[in-house]
């Protein structure tokens, strides 16, 4: 856990708005979202990177938020799982996961949703060996990753129709 | 019988929503006014005599109190079955991890800081580390005067001359791991005092209403004092039946009046729950010429660890279905769960029925091998059918379609087709069936109690104590009480999130859900369909409620729609006449208890049926097995969201797969050394074979709309048919797990030796 340091002002992109806060800069990424931001979607499973339950995405990459810290965020933009919908309109890729059966308990679930995010906006019909790749840093332990890659596809097909609309 | 409307079909979950958006709550997502930290100091010799000074501790800044055996106010125990776990250790730790104080500050950096200057001085006592050394008498002890704590005995037919009477004997002994449950989520809570005294508490658990129980008791508390609201559970598998985060909670809360916080590590939560049981299993099996399973004697330990848990109940499990789902005339088994000072073993997926195809399923394909059988032929000769008599003496008079499972797994898979293999990477098939006892079992009370009330907006609110852990279990039981009240599945509102709204409805575990409750929940919904139909009658002035449906939120006379009431209205009236329309029912599943010296009995009932093939390839330079292909053919009675089988064959399948090739706690003098992801391995996308999923329905007349549970029985055929395949690509015969790289290089050496 985190030693109280001085604050400093840190700004940047957040779900798509400018935000400038006063934060701790030595603190992790996922304590500053969580405890100073209160977007708790952002899950915590390892804390080592590992389980990518605490992805985000900086910069159009996914990133563990648990191994960066908050200094590193100056200047970029982040996304996180609070960021997808649109009031309550959900983004097509959590509407997929709804629709594939890809959920169970949902710890994993914001991390894949963003892992998928960043696959599919560099590749809008991503192959078979490309998802389970883009997803092969989060861990599941419920649903043995067939309905997330079904998922996943269907956010590809969902995405090329709202794309063509 | 009418068409099903909402049974059957694969309804979105209704909890996916909020977990997609990040709205979900877990427990570590709670955040409060004014609320303090704990973290927990745990013992960090396997056995020792203990003396604690928190004096340290308690004197650092921030911090409020430092909580140890001294400060439980009620009595200083919890456990699933015997009170061996003690809530702070007083004079002894029996395992590494065990929890001996908690620390709370006003924020966890303070917390865990104290937690180094709580001084536990250890006076090191002997251990005991392998079961069958924990069973001799001079071993040392771990809890009372010997470290058996529990033996089953299954006697059927006669062993006198059984094995002499067959044309093939096969006899081995096989080792299961010890594993971790790994769910995503660590255990996490918050507790606080509300304004009118109450303690509330929020875990995410399998069984709140038994935790309220373990709480209560440890704190000498009053249930009604106690309230726990479940939230999101990230994953269970059994590790969040045992309890870790409830009790020091809870104390804390009440003690210091503020809320509080803990959220494990993953370290810790490797340390903190329960594990699956390792069993080492003695098997010898018997067949005649002509294929027939003759005598089975099978001698099983497993090891507890430093707790009961469910040793009794998990190695009974292994017990009763250490035949595996085939008609043996005699059978002697013994199994025995033992005390060592290992980290403690309790509730996982499989539950002891789990462990045991690893022997029964590798020698009737070794069997098979001598006889010059196929796996295929030899399986539908012996497996059970309706009628078949179990070696507990109990007969399967429905709902078995065990042969349907194996014939169409073999013919999905292609079994018998064999694949080209390279010099270096060899192929191999293999196929397993399995059953799977639902429930408690042996007679115990098996009670799902579920409440039904139509309220003011027009909709049936079903309350019930049975735990959402990602299962689907709200969405499923939701799709049995819109069925059995005859409404659309928007026209539920479930809640099973709070102790102090719902009834008991028993654990979610056991795969008993779905077959339990959803019995609970159809008895009480066809009840109030009933008394909503007869109130309809009366003001709407009929003779009779034959011909009255209930369509869109309306009750109606079906030859005469415009003759019809809302059911808002239906609400208004009643309210009117001052009655309720609210119906609480139970159900208990039926089981007999097994004599103590033949182990004859009915002890679960419904049994469920699953037969999986899968493809494996073996390198044989690396010793590397890769899962090719899978076929998993479940039987599910009937299928009450098919979406939702899937997702449980598939994560069961994984789960299995996992345990079988990877997993490996690294368990050295007690110690878990691989206590995170970066050592403990669980599979990834890039590890998952192709999973073919096919359902195999055969209602069962006592389960609600006939569907059986699955969440168990999903993963067990997962393990011995990995291994039946490593044979039939390479032939050597995995006695010890996980069949890693080095065992199986190592076993491959032995062969050519």
């Amino acid at each position: 856990m985190h030693v109280e340091a001085l604050k400093e002002k840190i700004s940047f992109k957040l779900n798509g708005k400018e935000i400038e806060v006063e934060a701790d800069p030595s603190m992790r990424l996922i304590d500053f979202l969580r405890e100073v931001l209160g977007l708790t979607g952002t899950k915590e499973g390892c804390g080592e990177g590992e389980c990518g339950a605490c992805t985000v995405i900086i910069d159009g990459s996914t990133a563990n938020s648990c191994l960066v810290l908050t200094s590193q965020i100056k200047g970029k933009e982040l996304y996180t799982i609070e960021g997808l919908q649109k009031g309550e309109e959900l983004h097509p890729i959590q509407q997929a996961f709804i629709d594939a059966g890809a959920v169970q308990c949902g710890f994993c679930t914001p991390g894949m949703v963003l892992s998928a995010k960043v696959l599919l906006d560099k590749q809008p019909e991503p192959a078979e060996g490309d998802i389970k790749r883009a997803i092969s840093g989060n861990l599941c332990r419920c649903t043995g990753y067939k309905k997330i890659e079904t998922a996943i596809k269907m956010a590809s097909d969902y995405m090329k129709k709202d794309g063509a609309e | 019988m009418e068409q099903l409307k909402v049974v059957g079909k694969s309804e979105l979950r209704v909890d996916a929503k909020d977990k997609v958006s990040g709205k979900a709550i877990y427990p570590a997502d709670i955040y409060m006014e004014n609320m303090v930290y704990g973290y927990t100091v745990r013992s960090t010799m396997p056995h020792a005599e203990i003396a604690v000074d928190k004096k340290a501790a308690e004197a650092y800044p921030g911090v409020l109190a430092v909580f140890t055996a001294e400060d439980v106010t009620g009595l200083n125990h919890h456990g699933v079955v015997f009170k061996d776990h003690e809530v702070f250790c007083s004079k002894k730790v029996r395992r590494i991890g065990e929890p001996i104080a908690f620390v709370v500050a006003e924020t966890m950096t303070a917390a865990k800081a104290a937690a180094k200057l709580v001084n536990v001085e250890y006076k090191e006592l002997p251990a005991v580390f392998d079961p069958i050394e924990a069973m001799k008498e001079d071993a040392p002890k771990i809890h009372g005067d010997s470290n058996i704590l529990y033996h089953y005995k299954l006697r059927k037919g006669s062993m006198d001359e059984a094995f002499s009477k067959c044309a093939v004997v096969v006899e081995s002994t096989y080792e299961t791991s010890m594993v971790d449950h790994a769910f995503l989520q660590p255990e996490a809570g918050v507790a606080y005092v509300e304004e009118d005294g109450t303690i509330t508490l929020v875990v995410a658990t399998q069984y709140p209403h038994y935790d309220r129980e373990e709480v209560a008791e440890a704190l000498g508390l009053p249930h009604d004092r106690i309230k726990i609201l479940t939230a999101a559970v990230g994953g269970a598998f059994g590790g969040r039946e045992d309890v870790t985060v409830q009790i020091h909670l809870t104390l804390a809360a009440m003690k210091l009046n503020r809320p509080i916080k803990t959220i494990y590590t993953r370290e810790e939560s490797f340390e903190a729950h329960s594990k699956r049981h390792p069993m080492k299993m003695k098997y010898k099996t018997g067949a005649l010429a002509d294929g027939t399973l003759y005598a089975m004697e099978a001698e099983i330990v497993g090891d507890s660890g430093a707790h009961a848990s469910w040793a009794l109940n998990v190695l009974r499990k292994a017990g009763v279905h250490a035949t595996g789902p085939y008609t043996i005339p005699n059978v002697k088994v013994d199994s025995y769960a033992v005390y060592t000072n290992n980290p403690f073993t309790g509730a996982m997926r499989g539950f002891g029925a789990g462990q045991v195809p690893m022997a029964y399923e590798q020698q009737i394909d070794e069997i098979a091998k001598r006889l010059n059988m196929s796996p295929i032929e030899i399986r539908l000769k012996n497996c059970f059918k309706v009628g078949s008599e179990t070696a507990t003496g109990q007969v399967l008079e429905e709902s078995v379609p065990l042969t349907e499972t194996i014939l169409k797994a073999a013919e999905a898979m292609n079994f018998e087709a064999k694949d080209q293999s390279s010099s270096r990477k060899k192929k191999g098939k293999g196929i397993a069936s399995i059953f799977y006892g639902t429930g408690y079992g042996n007679g115990f009370p098996d009670v799902s109690n579920a409440r039904a009330e139509l309220k003011a907006d027009g909709r049936i609110y079903v309350y019930a104590g049975a735990t959402e852990v990602g299962q689907g279990a709200k969405t499923a039981l939701s799709q049995i009480a819109a069925e059995a009240v005859g409404v659309q599945l928007d026209a539920i509102v479930f809640i099973n999130e709070d102790t102090s709204k719902t009834p008991d409805s028993g654990t979610a575990a056991a795969s008993r859900q779905t077959y339990n409750t959803g019995n609970g929940i159809k008895i009480a919904c066809e009840q109030l369909r009933l008394e909503m139909l007869e109130l309809a009658k009366e003001v709407l002035k009929l003779n009779t409620t034959v011909g009255l449906r209930i369509n869109n939120g309306i009750v109606e006379v079906k030859s005469l729609p415009g003759r019809n009431i809302s059911l808002e209205a239906l609400y208004a009236e009643a309210a009117k006449r001052g009655k309720n329309l609210k119906i609480d029912r139970t159900f208990v599943a039926h089981s007999v208890r097994m004599d103590d010296e033949t182990g004859q009995g009915a002890p679960y009932w419904p049994y469920t049926f699953a037969a999986f093939g899968v493809e494996v390839e073996v390198d044989t330079d690396t010793g590397k097995v890769d899962v090719l292909n899978a076929v998993c053919a479940q039987d599910v009675g009937k299928a009450v969201n098919p979406m939702l089988i899937e997702g449980q064959i598939e994560g069961g399948f994984a789960m299995g797969m996992s345990w079988t090739l990877y997993e490996d706690l690294g368990l050295q003098q007690g110690k878990i050394k691989n206590n995170n992801f970066s050592n403990y391995i669980i599979p990834t996308s890039l590890d998952m074979p192709e999973i073919k999923n096919i359902i195999v329905e055969a209602p069962e007349s006592t389960a609600p709309f006939g569907a059986k549970g699955i969440g168990e029985p999903v993963m067990i055929p997962a393990m011995p048919a990995i291994l039946n395949a490593i044979n039939d690509a390479v032939g050597i015969r995995i006695t010890k797990l996980p069949a890693s790289p080095q065992e199986i290089v190592r076993l491959l050496k032995e062969k050519q030796a």
